[in-house]
């Protein structure tokens, strides 16, 4: 019966249901699994709810009140300097790397593998790492210092407020410079080496070379690079959650461990929820800040 | 990826002269041919030697600790070059029943993960790659945008939900979310293999008189093949190697060995040090074997996922 009919107009319309079809399973799973928690976290910043108690209470804007009230402008600077310091010293790092492993030399490709291992590494696994290192008692780092005279006495350094964010800030750096360095060296490979070498034709010297010739090309990769860091490590949980856990006395908390903690230790979701609306907020206009910065950088190269 | 960086080294800088000329320039000029890439040689091992050093002596830590007997790894100074080797804290860690729950757990979700994976985001891809339909734009931009979320936000209401339905400390809770959390990179590598496969292969199919199903199931599928391996190992690694889902979401039972590892050994007393580096190298096995098999399509796909189109 079908096969008498064969109509393009059907063929058509099965197509728009295959589509429909095809993208079903994963749009569920991303409305279920991301949308509806995300918008409900949201929501529930205007209502007081317990995770452990039932009942549900219209709160206005209690709960961002209170948030704001209570040490934000701490836990922003804090999260700043932690996002700030985790995505500027990789990226140094890697473009330093970056830079060097683009030359051809024996063994840069095996290197460019090689790099990669501390990226490569579990999350957890970075952390229990630099936490052996930074032991207070027996760590490594204590060890050499103390042994080349530089420290008189063992430091604990993650238990300690003036050295626990630079601790993470280096466990962090160590984790993702690797990313970082692969990401730049696609955006190098992309400089023509004709252009280096007319430009050294030219007498430019290996910084006017870079600033005329290779930055121009890795610049949106570059930009690319830092927002996504940026993104990521504002929103960054494992490695603060397993080495200091937001201490000591709360000075190495950010927005993940804040919202976490909130949540599951102090049972609020209301408070989490209030948290987690002003850190949306501000990584939105993070965002839009960028997709202006970059469309304009786009326009002057056009 | 390449559509983004392509562009950019279409834009020529125009404080640069036509470079045929130079080039030959260059050719003749013998004394500057020597040096014909003019970088300071010590520059370049010099950041070798710091960046190196600060990229591999925690890694030698991490493996000189693991094969450090107990007495040793508690002297001081340490010792950086062991003088005894011993596989004890290996044997140590194999041999305790719990790690080993924490290992199959891990194993059973990040295969289940990597399998589900797969199947959701070849057809997402495929979708996205061979057909165009109204919203394709926005739909795209969804899925890419949704691995921007904070999970520590999404983890409170999944936390709920999950509870509602029963589904605390069960292998679905992870998978579930797991699987989600993968389908950004995945539909995006995944998408990639299917644009590079000719639109001329479904019109013959079609006119063969395959149906939708029949031609990407019998034809598509089968040459995408290594993309959808590459895909299923990128998710079996991102469930491998959670922490903060597999932390809340599953109870000491269904635990995987990241939030295991960390409430066996992470005590309020003195840690094992050997014992727990030797389980941290345990753990990073399995995600550097999917490493080097993932070699070839790594780049391009940590930078698809970050790129729109």
């Amino acid at each position: 019966m079908q096969l008498t009919t064969a109509p393009p107009k059907s063929g058509r319309l099965s197509e728009l249901g295959f589509i429909t079809l095809l993208l079903l399973p994963g749009l569920a799973l991303l409305v279920c699994v991301v949308l509806y928690p995300l918008l409900r976290s949201l929501a529930s910043a205007f209502f007081t709810e317990s995770l452990v108690f039932p009942g549900v209470e219209w709160a206005g804007f209690q709960n961002i009140a209170d948030v704001l009230a209570d040490g934000f402008g701490e836990l922003l600077l804090q999260t700043l300097i932690f996002t700030v310091g985790a995505t500027l010293f990789p990226f140094l790092i890697g473009f330093a790397l970056a830079l060097v492993l683009n030359e051809r030399f024996r063994g840069s490709r095996l290197l460019r593998g090689v790099f990669l291992i501390p990226w490569l590494l579990p999350g957890v696994v970075v952390s229990f790492l630099w936490m052996w290192i930074f032991d207070a008692n027996y760590g490594v780092l204590n060890g050499l210092l103390l042994q080349s005279g530089v420290l008189d006495s063992p430091v604990p350094w993650l238990f300690q407020t003036d050295t626990a964010r630079g601790a993470l800030i280096i466990a962090k750096t160590w984790n993702s410079f690797p990313w970082i360095m692969v990401m730049l060296l696609a955006g190098l490979q992309t400089v023509p080496k004709e252009l280096h070498e007319a430009a050294m034709v030219d007498g430019a010297g290996a910084v006017r070379r870079f600033l005329t010739v290779t930055w121009p090309h890795v610049r949106g990769v570059a930009g690319l690079v830092l927002l996504l860091e940026f993104i990521w490590n504002f929103q960054h949980f494992d490695t603060i959650f397993v080495l200091t856990g937001g201490g000591p006395a709360g000075t190495t908390a950010t927005f993940a461990t804040e919202v976490y903690d909130t949540a599951f230790k102090g049972f609020d979701l209301g408070h989490a929820g209030a948290l987690g609306l002003l850190w949306m907020a501000l990584l939105m206009i993070l965002v839009v800040v960028y997709v202006r910065f970059s469309e304009r950088g786009e326009k002057q190269n056009a | 990826m390449t559509g983004i960086l392509t562009a950019k080294s279409a834009s020529i800088d125009p404080t640069t002269v036509d470079p045929t000329p130079t080039r030959a320039a260059v050719a003749a000029d013998p004394r500057r041919s020597d040096r014909r890439r003019g970088r300071p040689r010590w520059a370049i091992w010099l950041t070798l030697l710091v960046v190196g050093a600060f990229a591999f002596l925690p890694v030698y830590w991490l493996v000189v600790t693991s094969l450090t007997p107990n007495a040793d790894v508690f002297a001081f100074p340490p010792r950086l070059f062991p003088t005894t080797i011993t596989f004890e804290h290996y044997a140590d860690v194999l041999a305790n029943p719990a790690i080993l729950g924490f290992l199959g757990n891990s194993i059973w979700v990040s295969a289940i993960t990597a399998v589900l994976s797969v199947v959701v985001s070849m057809y997402m891809g495929y979708a996205f790659s061979k057909f165009r339909f109204r919203g394709r734009a926005s739909l795209m931009y969804f899925v890419l945008s949704s691995q921007m979320f904070p999970q520590a936000l999404l983890l409170v209401t999944l936390y709920v939900v999950f509870a509602q339905f029963g589904l605390l400390n069960t292998y679905q809770a992870l998978v579930i979310s797991f699987t989600t959390f993968t389908l950004p990179l995945c539909v995006w590598m995944l998408k990639g293999f299917f644009d590079a496969l000719p639109d001329e292969l479904i019109e013959a199919a079609k006119i063969d008189g395959a149906g939708h199903w029949r031609t990407l199931h019998s034809v598509i599928l089968p040459l995408a093949a290594p993309g959808l391996v590459a895909a299923g190992l990128f998710a079996f690694v991102r469930g491998w190697n959670d922490f903060i889902f597999a932390l809340t979401l599953a109870g000491p039972e269904k635990q995987t060995l990241p939030p295991g590892l960390v409430n066996t050994y992470i005590g309020e007393a003195s840690t094992a040090w050997p014992e727990l580096m030797a389980a941290s190298l345990i753990t990073s096995i399995p995600v550097c074997i999917a490493f080097i098999a993932l070699q070839r399509f790594l780049v391009g796909g940590i930078t698809a996922g970050a790129v729109k189109g």
